[in-house]
């Protein structure tokens, strides 16, 4: 007998776990909103003696936090990539206005 | 009713030993799982899905269920298509020129579980199992905690 496959719904076991299509969880998205600070940089591993020696490498200071356009644009790429809806969107969007 | 797992398992050649079966037969006794029905499916190269006869001696109307549950009529797919991953069928899980039981089992001992997750007023984010090497480490923790437990 021939079988035609139904779309059925996920679930889980303990009760319907919300599926969110490769998107933004909840808390991805409270991550992104809420940035922390850069971390620092792993250390270079030393090649020889000499190298060890040597000037350690000058450490990049971390972004301010206040880069508020860069976070906004980086709002509006997710969003055009399909990653954010409109309204998960204009809701991050609020949060990052100072 | 408890929760209901769909098992899909994947033979290169069907082999029914019975051994299967014993285990599930074992696990109805304990009250931790019940066999609500079992599904032999068959596809082609040409991606078409048939139901496989059991082998005599099989319960009668064995599959019934699952075909009810997991078939439907030609209707039904075009309109039920999946657009974000929230849903599935047996089109995605079994490959090409492959043969697999398909079991509906009730998981009997979630029942209480889930209903004390309701009570209390929780909602599930997560649900899913730890990889056979992340079990194994667990393994290995919880012996250095009995060795620890001993040892003092």
């Amino acid at each position: 007998m021939v079988l035609v496959p139904r779309q059925l719904l996920r679930s889980g076991m303990t009760g319907n776990v919300p599926y969110y299509g490769g998107r933004f969880t909840p808390a991805q998205a409270h991550a992104a909103a809420h940035p922390t600070a850069a971390r620092p940089r792993p250390p270079v591993p030393a090649q020889g003696v000499a190298a060890a020696r040597g000037p350690l490498p000058a450490v990049e200071s971390p972004a301010p936090a206040t880069a508020r356009p860069d976070a906004k644009a980086a709002l509006r790429h997710l969003r055009e990539a399909g990653v954010l809806t409109a309204e998960e969107y204009a809701e991050l969007l609020t949060r990052t206005d100072p | 009713m408890g929760p209901v797992q769909v098992l899909v398992v994947g033979f290169d050649e069907p082999a029914f030993s019975g051994e299967v079966m014993a285990e599930l037969d074992r696990l109805r006794e304990a009250g931790t799982v019940r066999l609500l029905d079992l599904l032999l499916v068959e596809r082609s190269a040409d991606g078409t899905l048939e139901t496989v006869p059991f082998p005599e001696g099989a319960p009668t109307g064995m599959g019934g269920l699952a075909i009810e549950i997991l078939g439907g009529p030609d209707d039904d797919i075009t309109s039920a298509v999946s657009v974000d991953g929230s849903t599935w069928s047996l089109a995605d899980a079994i490959p090409h020129g492959s043969t697999a039981a398909v079991a509906l089992i009730e998981h009997l001992w979630a029942s209480p579980l889930r209903e004390a997750i309701q009570r209390a007023g929780g909602t599930a984010l997560e649900e899913t199992w730890l990889d056979r090497e992340d079990v194994e480490r667990l393994e290995r923790l919880i012996g250095r905690q009995d060795d620890g437990r001993q040892l003092s």
